[in-house]
């Protein structure tokens, strides 16, 4: 027998697996889906930055949507409610799910939060997630569609510091437009080439919860990844394209 | 770091395959890992170096396999002793 590695020991044997290592995830995350497209629920996964500004989205968005579409929200953070308590303030069904140290949600997490919230009479269920431009990114929690909130103080590099998270993004919504005038130095088209260069699809709003511009293409996408529910949008907002 | 929730949960894994096979003790632990899985292969070993302790990998080495540029991350074989 090999001393270094036990090789020749009729006692030790190889065994393939050649399973992903978040199988567990993946199976409930396809749980959540199944759940999500028997009540004709859509489901958002809205990442960013800590600061990217997707509560205030989540806010405008209650304003824009809320009167036509009934609108719930999974706000995950490591500590406080302050998030949904937000949310509901701007008149959404809100639910905290508090992670304590983890540096994302996952598919679980998700599936217990929907236990605190009447998600099967719900048009949009939108999953706050943690803020965090790395984690959030490999974690499938059974969404539709995922969303990068990219604000313009973030830095226009961010894309291709963070290619793991803007690959996965069906849509990025560059956030905090309102603040464009006192930022000559940023450029909304080297953003734009940015993503271009991560993104499979890309795709690219310029928003402002602030002062709502933008905020009906923002609608309009999302009523298109509602619209056929078999087959999800991804990208409709065309690449690059600027209200 | 979610390395070592990764960990964590490839641990679920071997503990299973351990169960299934009556396998006694973990000799090497293979996975792969692409540029796009979002996972530093440093930070993941790591998280299994600090995790393996008092487990039946205790003794396992980890092999890293480099999965090009995609986003597999997997648990790929594993060499178990059995009675």
């Amino acid at each position: 027998m090999c001393e270094s590695c036990g090789c020749g020991d009729p006692k030790v044997m190889p065994f393939e697996i050649h399973e992903r290592i978040l199988a567990g995830n993946d199976r409930v995350a396809r749980h959540n889906r199944e759940h999500f497209r028997d009540h004709d629920v859509v489901s958002v996964n809205l990442m960013g930055s800590p600061g990217a500004g997707k509560t205030a989205i989540l806010e405008a968005t209650a304003r824009a949507l809320g009167s036509k579409a009934r609108l719930g929200v999974l706000a995950g953070d490591l500590a406080t409610e302050n998030d949904a308590t937000r949310i509901r303030a701007a008149g959404i069904l809100a639910e905290s799910i508090t992670t304590g140290s983890a540096c994302h949600l996952d598919a679980e997490m998700v599936h217990r939060g929907l236990h605190q919230l009447p998600w099967r009479t719900l048009d949009y269920l939108f999953i706050e997630n943690v803020g965090n431009l790395v984690c959030p990114a490999i974690y499938d929690l059974g969404q539709d569609v995922n969303v990068v909130a990219l604000s313009v103080t973030e830095g226009e590099d961010k894309p291709l510091k963070y290619p793991t998270m803007f690959h996965k993004a069906d849509l990025v919504l560059v956030t905090k437009a309102d603040l464009l005038p006192h930022l000559p130095e940023v450029s909304l088209h080297v953003i734009q080439q940015n993503l271009t260069l991560v993104m499979p699809r890309p795709a690219m709003l310029v928003v402002s919860a602030k002062t709502g511009l933008g905020m009906d293409y923002w609608i309009r996408w999302l009523e298109g990844v509602g619209r056929p529910r078999s087959a999800p949008c991804t990208g409709s907002a065309g690449a690059g394209q600027l209200p | 770091m979610h390395e070592y929730s990764l960990v964590q949960a490839m641990f679920d894994q071997i503990g299973a395959v351990i169960d299934a096979q009556r396998a006694v003790a973990v000799h090497r632990v293979r996975v792969r890992i692409g540029a796009r899985a979002g996972v530093d292969p440093v930070l993941f070993r790591t998280a299994y170096d600090i995790y393996r302790v008092k487990t039946p990998c205790a003794a396992a080495p980890l092999d890293i396999v480099d999965a090009g540029a995609t986003d597999e991350l997997t648990l790929d074989q594993l060499e178990l002793e059995v009675p």
